[in-house]
């Protein structure tokens, strides 16, 4: 009985969250027409966002391209398909693992610190402060962190997709023997514009969904330090759970 | 619609009452301040002083009654039409909530920066303000850098710097010396008498109270108590008032139980 209460309870839990992003989002769309939209805001959030996360993501990219091209060789070797590989890594990293292991390692970042930066500035009042200097603090602190991060993820994306291939090209030449303009070719030459495009709308949407989460956790916290550390994890763990899923969604349903 | 005149309270209070997960709070609140008036709210701490404060200024929802700012019940207004009227306020917060990423300047001139005022003229409103509230030179410093008393001082200069029509301070003198205390009562006494603010304050201190209330309003239990005139604070015989004046833990209001 106690185990069903609990889940009980979380499930509630989960229930009422997934509404405030709902209402988050909807706020957000509802808001975004008219101005003001503080785009210094957009500017320093976008930095805080593209720049800073740039080593964390390209070194991701790197070395999964380059186990990628390893495991794969492993694979193809054993019925002497080797040529395959630069085909598998590029079109895996475009169509799948550029936009998720990016939206993860955002999601750890920075959807952790919209949570822990807004809940500060909820407990701390500087919310309020906000609004009686008549500034909308919706405006002022949610919007442009959702903008930044939904735009922000796309190019970060892209980026991994180049440095991820580079990362194969240079396990093939180096390790197994391939030349680098054969490798080149092979990976370019099998793949549509299509496969490039899934993996930035992808990037789009779960941009959108680290900067909405991240947001709602932080704005709608209470409760001091301990209020916004549980805001913080919970913004993590709720947002990398929401990529996996909205991945496989967007994967069945859209780029098959 | 009501009509403003001469003579309607700036900010009137009615029956106002709000409750916290099913604890009473407010109760039934009826208070008025005239236009260029003084109110020192005085009251326990945890009777709902800040609340009431945040209420007012629409920081929190109130469950019943309804509250006019120049006969106006700005619950109902849009959100836009809101913020409009907020410019007319100015608001000093107890834990003072300076916005810990910007300089000290950019705290002070927040309201005019939004405002589309330029870097430099903003700044130079900032630096007049805070010359004014006994800190010069500290523009650039970030609040985490400031002593308590300074931080309180920079919050008071935050709350005036767009010459708001109506102030509320939350306890501005809290963590202030007795000098500084001092000249701070008097420059609030003075935006009294140059710019006819209209202000709600809470105090704790009652020489604050004596010397910048024009009435004082005492909180108990959710209600107002007495509303008095800082005469009448020290000739009233009132048993409840008394000991809050006097400051003794002994008598009708029990603080500590046994
Ligand atoms: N957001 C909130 N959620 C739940 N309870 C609250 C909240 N804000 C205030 N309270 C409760 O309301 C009561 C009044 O709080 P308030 O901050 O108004 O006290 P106060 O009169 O300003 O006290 P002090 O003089 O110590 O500042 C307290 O008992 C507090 O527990
Ligand atoms: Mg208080």
């Amino acid at each position: 009985m106690k185990v069903l209460n609990i889940i009980g309870a979380w499930f509630e839990n989960l229930l009422n969250h997934s509404g405030l992003y709902a209402m988050m989002l909807i706020q957000v769309l509802r808001k975004l027409p008219k101005p003001p939209w503080y785009p210094r805001q957009i500017l320093i959030q976008a930095e805080q966002v593209g720049v800073q996360s740039l080593p964390v993501v390209l070194l991701t990219a790197l070395f999964t391209g380059m186990v990628l091209a390893l495991q794969s060789y492993v694979g193809f070797h054993r019925f002497g398909a080797e040529s395959m590989v630069s085909m598998v890594v590029s079109l895996s990293m475009l169509r799948e693992l550029g936009p998720v292991l990016v939206a993860l390692m955002v999601a750890g970042r920075v959807g952790a610190q919209f949570a822990a930066e807004l809940g500060t500035m909820r407990v701390s009042q500087q919310v309020d402060a906000l609004w009686t200097l008549s500034t909308d603090p919706f405006r002022y602190l949610v919007t442009p962190r959702v903008i930044a991060v939904t735009m922000m993820l796309p190019l970060l994306v892209a980026l991994a997709d180049i440095v991820g291939i580079g990362g194969g090209c240079l396990i093939s030449v180096a390790l197994l023997g391939e030349t680098p303009s054969v490798y080149l070719h092979n990976s370019i030459h099998f793949l549509t514009l299509n496969d490039f495009y899934s993996g930035i709308i992808k990037a789009m949407v779960f941009g959108s969904v680290i900067g909405i989460i991240g947001c709602t956790e932080g704005f709608h916290c209470s409760g001091g330090a301990q209020g916004v550390g549980q805001a913080t994890t919970r913004a993590m763990v709720i947002s990398a759970m929401s990529i996996l899923v909205l991945d496989y969604i967007l994967t069945a349903w859209l780029f098959q | 619609m009501i009509k403003t005149s001469a003579n309607t309270p700036k900010i009137q209070v009615c029956h106002l009452g709000k409750q916290f997960n099913g604890k009473v709070v407010l109760d039934d609140i009826s208070l008025e301040v005239a236009r260029g008036e003084s109110m020192v709210v005085i009251g326990l701490s945890g009777t709902g002083k800040s609340v009431l404060m945040k209420c007012i200024l629409g920081l929190l929802k109130p469950d019943s009654g309804q509250i006019l700012v120049d006969g106006e019940d700005w619950s109902t207004l849009d959100e836009t039409e809101q913020l409009e009227r907020m410019r007319r306020i100015g608001m000093v917060f107890q834990n003072s909530a300076l916005f810990d990423s910007l300089p000290v300047w950019q705290n002070v001139a927040f309201a005019l920066l939004r405002r589309g005022k330029s870097n430099k003229q903003a700044r130079s409103s900032a630096s007049e303000i805070l010359d004014l509230v006994g800190l010069p030179g500290i523009e650039d410093m970030m609040p985490s850098e400031l002593s308590g008393g300074m931080v309180k001082r920079v919050g008071l200069a935050r709350a005036i710097c767009h010459k708001p029509e109506m102030v509320f301070y939350d306890e501005p003198l809290s963590g202030l010396d007795p000098v500084m205390s001092d000249a701070i009562t008097k420059l609030m006494r003075r935006l009294h008498e140059e710019f006819c603010v209209t202000s709600v304050t809470i105090a704790h201190n009652m020489q604050l109270a004596r010397n910048f209330g024009d009435r004082i309003a005492m909180l108990l239990d959710g209600r107002i108590y007495r509303i008095l005139t800082p005469n009448e604070l020290d000739s009233c015989q009132d048993p409840v008032v008394r000991q809050f004046v006097d400051g003794r833990a002994e008598g009708p209001i029990r603080v500590l139980e046994g």
